[in-house]
């Protein structure tokens, strides 16, 4: 009872009679390329090569595969469901692209029979490479989860929009009708059903009797077939099952009914066969066939020049917003919100800090928390804080904090565009919350920008021109339909073009150089540094008391100037202007009066004006005058006079001072009330230590504990490398080399213990064992040869017993089977299944 | 990246490096749709508005050359995202149009149905318009003209107005251009001006505005009504266009407190015009006196409410607003845009200043040190009185005294807020003093005495701030000011602007008390010094 042994009547002597089999005789690279393609496969490492074909004949594993397969090559794979098992590569040619000769449906679109010719052994070796079909060309085999999922039904026609076979839609009917359906259309009486069904079919393939049969057909009945032709196949029908003979058909439905041109799929519906239906069609299983993927035409040239110097801007822009935002909130960290993300409010404000949309604010945090320079701080009462990575990133050059945010969010699944969308319960999406992971997300980032990188240089393409070759390259990828009718994939890519302009890897809509190259493998620091402004060393100061900026800054040098001076404006250039306060702020930030003036001596183009000098020296002569104990929260001054000013002032009251000497006041409220008061009155009050030092005050930035970006939602295993692969296939052989002689042992063994009688509860020692793997193979051999089997199980309260089961199906994960004991057809899980055995049927 | 002078900002401001050598060339491109903001020594700052991108479009730009002259002129890549913002705004400009009709007289007519479907949905609109013509055009009743405008600007739809103008009662004006002749500016203001047909020049102190006036009435050769600040500056106007025209003192009438004449050319003050008598203004008639073919209103941003309100109804006359700055503190330059009109002319004074025709000034800002005493009274101030007790502290007087003794040749103005204290000063310097009190004859006596040199010292409050001329003022000194207003500021350093026979410098002291309010109004107007491109500087008393 083993896999080999498994569909031995369908088997050729020339070819491999399974997959395994076959597999077996691919050489290692091709298994690697298997693995690589279907990562899922290596989780846990196969043990041999039948477990390798069980696992990846699991249903959940192959639709895994058929999601990646692009349109061309699922339509070769729907076409060879559509095509009995063991069909030829000629078969599918015709059924893709018509028989030569015969002419086409007019409802179908035309086809290039030489591009079809030409992708077609293309297509059958990708699906071949991904072991979803099998066996020479001359005998082609789906995988048989493959053709379950693809082969048309009249339930699911599937996108050929064909119905069952003949032989599938008579199943269960009586032999008496069968013999009136053969004797309607004209055909000898045959003496078995097997052979009716098979007379039947036989007409709808051959186009001559058929031609001739459909001669006869009234008009309104050929109208009737024509509409189920291209699908849906099935129509609704009271009574459809009603037997009609060709003598008792009065309506154009009776006369079809009548000789099983239409036959009944259900209690009231009828079906069109599949064999009917192909010869309608001309041959063909597909209205349209496209072998070669959609061309993109770009929709506007720009000059390259300017598309890099665009997105250079923009990449620049791009790092200083996110430098801007993470700036303001090491400072004033926003909460999180209880189920996580941001509050609305929080967003708001920062949209207004970042003067954008609240919608472009999500994306710059998204970014920033993709780049893993943001994280929630962990603590109690949590917050959203820069990460220590931060600080790094802060220290490298603009072209390589750039890469870091752009390589972040090309490999993000975290989609910003989501925020604000109603979830599940209807409640809007919190910007950076936990429901905007989408893992199709970063493939289809990479799709956009793989067709806008196509494109000559300088081409741009709105995702109106990108959309018809992006569902070409997947079409089963596209994500769930909102209610305005366009799929997930739609709105990521229109998020997508937008994104990439923002932070510069588009500039006016065409791809830059720097993108490029980070698309190809390269290094798109190097390319972009040579864009971006160079950050100067000056500024130029003004009478007017501001300073600008005309470009980037260095980093320390703007720090600087942010200390002493507010941003006015933003932009190419930045304006700071001098303030008192300002100026305050850095002499409160322990500069002293000189460091300014040979600070901005040093740093200015133009000479200083003297009202700037002016100012400095103004703040800084009061600055310190009056000074604050934070200690005992007393007030001294040199000058009696200021301080008798001080206790005279009406607006000191609440402060209740009382002047200690000529020269110290003491307070009775708190030193940070006292310095807010004197402040209010006009004064620059220092604050002094318990040593009588001036405190310098300078607000903390908050960082977080440190902390990782968040890692991408996997949409399926991490991409094998290629040591892991060839350590895989190494164990995958080795483990096959030694399999059958093990295997034989081990599902012999309990089989001998297994007990006579009765379902027990069991000594967890006395269940038979066997691998996953091998217990998941034996139960899918079991179903196709339909044999018992004893089985070890463990139910949900952990209690263990042992049953004899005849498997009916294995599917997602449960085993559906009738157990001897308890005299009914029952579900087991997979996973609590201990182990197998065959049984000696006793039959 | 090229090498550009121009910096454009996110928040919509242009920074021009003037040191640059395309600079002037820049500057020239980007003048008509930004407005100069800052012009201080090294890099200017312009300010593009929907306002001032409506002007250019009214003016005959279109958008493409707008991000042409920003694209070229700019050092970095210019975000796409502002380029569109700018053509979507010019863009709104024109779709609607006001046109005459030759069976509904005046209809509002557009290029785009939505656009007119929406603004007809607005509440404001509904009650001025009648019946819809055809899907395009709507009737507007013609005295509703200028309030249309108006809410349609609000609505940020300014229409364009093509129902043309009144010819008015004709009059015969010209220039008698002997010994003097326009200046070139003033030339290209008035073309400007009658070109575009209604609109606002502006001009700084002292350029000449009156004459672009006068020479606008000889183009217009018809009745003109003139409204004017004050009583003294319609005296001014008056002897200023018969001197500089073929007018005659008869024919001028003075429509005042004191007088009211209405003659084919009538100089009317605001103040007279917003009187209000039991909830009327008896005096707004007179703008229905006459069939008057041109309106000109000097110190535009002074406008008051009810005059925007009547000027409303006059959208068939040809208006000519004057102004030194757009800048209105009350904000309502959207009124002005729509009611008078857009900007026709536009010079800067450093400009003017370069080319001769007002005199270059030497700001100063003298720092005094209160005394013990007066800190101490100060601190203890009730707050409304703070600004009175510092900047009318004795300190102040001896320095006034030195300032005097300093430019004793030269024709010095006081200017202050507190009228004891200028009249302190009076008493100190031995000068006369002009206050609101003053009779206008006594007035015009002592300006004309400190014309001819007479007196060489003139103590002046508030009430010469605006547009009285004292032509050989060379030396302003403030003593204190309305708070922080800049456009005080602009007015008093105006005052010293007009060219100099001699040519040589004027010079605009202000006198503050440190470490007070005082000082923190002064930073506040020295910033629009420093802004207009005024190199100042800052002395301590002691030093004088």
């Amino acid at each position: 009872m083993t896999t080999q042994q498994s569909g031995p009547s369908r088997a050729r002597a020339a070819a491999p009679r399974t997959l395994a089999e076959e597999l077996r005789a691919r050489s290692d690279e091709a298994l690697s390329g298997l693995l690589r393609a279907r990562p899922d496969l290596l989780n846990p490492v196969p043990g041999d090569l039948t477990q390798l074909s069980a696992r990846l004949s699991s249903r959940a594993s192959a639709l895994r595969a058929l999601e990646r397969l692009d349109r061309f090559t699922l339509q070769v794979a729907e076409a060879l469901a559509a095509a009995p098992d063991g069909s030829s590569d000629t078969v599918v040619r015709n059924l893709l692209a018509g028989p030569a000769r015969v002419k086409p449906h007019q409802g179908a679109e035309p086809v290039d029979r030489a591009a079809v010719t030409a992708a077609l052994p293309g297509a059958l070796e990708t699906l071949r490479a991904r072991a979803l079909l099998w066996g020479p060309d001359s005998a082609l085999r789906l995988v048989l989860a493959v053709r379950e999922a693809l082969a048309p039904s009249a339930a699911n026609p599937g996108r050929t929009g064909l119905g069952p076979t003949v032989a599938e839609a008579t199943t269960g009917m009586s032999p008496a009708r069968l013999q009136e359906l053969l004797a309607g259309a004209g055909l000898p009486a045959t003496p078995d059903p097997v052979t009716a069904v098979a007379a039947l079919a036989g007409l709808f393939t051959d186009r001559k009797r058929c031609a001739a049969l459909l001669e006869q057909a009234p008009a309104p009945a050929l109208a009737l077939l024509d509409r189920l032709v291209w699908g849906p196949p099935t129509g609704t029908l009271p009574d459809a099952a009603r037997p009609v003979t060709a003598e008792q058909a009065h309506t154009p439905l009776e006369w079809l009914l009548a000789r099983g041109l239409l036959l009944p799929s259900g209690p009231g519906s009828v079906v069109l066969p599949r064999e009917l239906a192909l010869y309608l069609r001309g041959g063909r299983s597909h209205r349209a066939v496209e072998p070669e993927p959609p061309v993109v035409e770009p929709a506007a040239e720009r000059d390259p020049a300017v598309v890099d110097a665009t997105a250079a801007g923009q990449a620049y822009t791009a790092v200083r917003t996110v430098e801007e935002l993470l700036e303001g909130w090491g400072l004033q960290p926003p909460p999180t919100l209880r189920a996580g993300g941001l509050g609305v409010r929080d967003l708001k404000r920062a949209a207004l800090a970042l003067d954008c949309s609240e919608p472009v604010a999500a994306f710059w945090l998204e970014l920033a928390y993709g780049a893993g320079l943001l994280a929630p701080d962990g603590e109690a009462d949590e917050h959203w804080a820069p990460t220590p990575a931060y600080d790094g990133w802060l220290q490298d050059p603009v072209a390589e904090r750039w890469e870091v945010l752009a390589r972040g969010w090309l490999a993000a699944t975290r989609v910003a565009g989501l925020t604000g969308s109603p979830d599940a319960k209807g409640r809007p999406r919190a910007a950076l919350g936990p429901e905007l992971d989408r893992t199709l997300a970063p493939s289809v980032r990479r799709a956009v920008l793989g067709l806008l990188a196509d494109l000559p240089p300088g081409g741009t393409a709105g995702a109106d021109r990108l959309m018809p070759p992006l569902r070409w390259q997947r079409p089963l990828r596209g994500g769930a339909t909102g209610p305005d009718g366009r799929d997930l994939r739609e709105h990521l890519t229109d998020w997508t073009l937008q994104e990439a302009e923002l932070l510069g890897i588009t500039g006016r809509g065409a791809i830059c150089t720097a993108a490029r190259a980070m698309l190809a493998g390269g290094d798109p620091a190097a390319v972009l540094d040579k864009l971006l402004p160079q950050p100067l060393d000056h500024v130029i100061l003004q009478p007017d008391l501001t300073a600008i900026a005309p470009g980037p800054l260095l980093t320390p040098l703007s720090q600087a100037l942010s200390l002493c001076a507010d941003i006015e404006s933003k932009g190419g250039a930045t304006v700071y202007r001098f303030t008192a306060e300002s100026v305050r702020r850095a002499l409160d930030a322990g500069r002293t009066a000189s460091d300014l003036h040979a600070f901005l001596a040093q740093h200015s183009r133009t000479p200083v004006p003297q009202p700037l000098d002016y100012l400095i020296d103004d703040v800084a002569r009061r600055h310190g005058v009056l000074r604050a104990g934070a200690a005992s929260s007393y007030l001294r001054c040199d000058d009696p006079q200021l301080l008798n000013e001080v206790l005279a002032d009406r607006r000191a009251a609440e402060l209740r001072l009382r002047l200690l000497a000529p020269t110290v006041l003491a307070a009775q409220a708190p030193p940070d009330t006292l310095l807010t008061v004197l402040r209010a009155m006009g004064y620059a009050p220092a604050a002094e230590s318990a040593e009588g030092d001036v405190l310098i005050t300078r607000p903390d930035s908050r960082r977080t504990p440190p902390r990782s970006a968040p890692v991408p939602v996997p949409d399926g295993p991490p991409r094998p490398d290629d040591a892991l692969l060839g350590a895989a296939v190494k164990a995958i052989r080795a483990g096959d080399r030694a399999a059958t002689a093990v295997r034989r042992e081990t599902v012999a063994g309990p089989a001998a213990n297994m007990p006579q009688s009765g379902p027990a509860r069991t000594d967890l020692r006395q269940l038979p064992r066997t691998a996953a793997a091998d217990t998941l193979a034996a139960l899918q051999t079991a179903v196709l040869l339909g044999e018992r089997m004893w089985i070890g199980y463990i139910n949900a309260e952990g209690i263990a017993s042992q049953r004899v089961v005849d498997p009916v199906k294995v599917e997602g994960g449960f085993v559906t089977a009738y157990d001897h004991h308890a005299d009914e057809v029952r579900t087991f899980a997979l996973h609590r299944i201990t182990g197998v055995a065959e049984v000696d049927d006793p039959a | 990246m090229n090498d550009g002078p121009l910096i454009v900002q996110s928040d919509k401001t242009l920074l021009l490096e003037i040191d640059h050598p395309r600079a002037a060339d820049c500057r020239r491109v980007i003048a008509p749709f930004a407005e100069l903001e800052r012009a201080p020594e090294h890099v200017h700052t312009y300010r593009v508005t929907p306002l001032g991108l409506w002007n250019a479009r009214a003016a005959g730009h279109d958008a493409e050359q707008v991000v042409d002259a920003l694209v070229s002129y700019s050092r970095y890549p210019v975000p796409h995202a502002l380029l569109v913002d700018i053509a979507d705004t010019m863009a709104r400009y024109g779709r609607l149009q006001l046109q005459k009709h030759p069976v509904h007289g005046l209809v509002l007519s557009t290029t785009d149905r939505p656009v007119l479907e929406e603004v007809l949905r607005s509440k404001k609109i509904a009650p001025l318009v009648g019946a819809r013509l055809d899907p395009d055009t709507v009737v507007v009743h013609p005295s509703e003209r200028g309030q249309i405008k108006q809410v349609l600007l609000k609505l940020g739809w300014p229409a364009e107005d093509h129902a043309g103008y009144v010819d008015g009662e004709a009059h015969p004006i010209h220039l008698e251009e002997d010994g003097w002749q326009l200046r070139p500016y003033q030339k290209q203001a008035v073309e400007g001006f009658w070109h575009g047909g209604s609109g606002v020049v502006v001009l700084p102190c002292g350029a000449g505005k009156t004459l672009v006036g006068a020479a606008a009435m000889a183009e217009a050769k018809s009745t003109t009504l003139i409204l004017v600040t004050n009583t003294v500056s319609a005296r001014q106007w008056k002897h200023e266009l018969v001197k500089r025209t073929s007018l005659t003192e008869d024919e001028i009438g003075e429509y005042s407190g004191t007088r009211k004449e209405i003659r084919p050319v009538t100089i009317a003050t605001y103040q007279v015009m917003t009187t209000r008598r039991k909830g009327v203004y008896p005096h707004l008639e007179l703008f229905d006196a006459r069939n008057w073919g041109l309106v000109v209103y000097d110190e535009v941003h002074l406008l008051p409410a009810p005059v925007f309100k009547f000027t409303a109804d006059l959208q068939a006359r040809r208006r000519l607003g004057l102004t030194a700055t757009l800048v209105r503190e009350d904000g309502r330059e959207g009124d002005v845009f729509s009611l008078i009109g857009p900007k026709r002319f536009d010079a800067p004074w450093k400009e003017i200043e370069a080319q001769g025709y007002i005199a270059p000034a030497d700001c100063v800002e003298v720092r005094v040190t209160l005394s013990d005493s007066e800190r101490l009274a100060y601190a203890t101030a009730e707050p409304e009185e703070r600004y009175r007790f510092c900047s009318t502290t004795a300190t102040k007087r001896r320095v006034v005294e030195s300032l005097v003794r300093k430019h004793e040749k030269d024709q010095t103005l006081i200017i202050g807020q507190y009228i004891d204290q200028l009249d302190e000063l009076g008493e100190a310097l031995d000068a006369p003093v002009i206050k609101g009190e003053t009779t206008n004859a006594q007035r015009e006596k002592l300006f004309d005495a400190f014309r001819n040199k007479e007196i060489s010292v003139l103590v002046v409050s508030k009430v010469a701030n605006f547009s009285i001329d004292l032509p050989e003022a060379t030396v302003a000194i403030q003593v204190s000011g309305t708070f922080g207003s800049r456009q005080e500021e602009a007015q008093r350093l105006g005052r010293v602007l007009r060219p100099k026979a001699d040519g040589h410098m004027a010079h605009f002291y202000s006198v503050v008390a440190r470490d007070t309010v005082d000082q923190d109004f002064a930073a506040h107007r020295q910033r629009f010094l420093a802004e207009q491109g005024y190199a100042y500087r800052i002395v301590d008393a002691d030093d004088i």
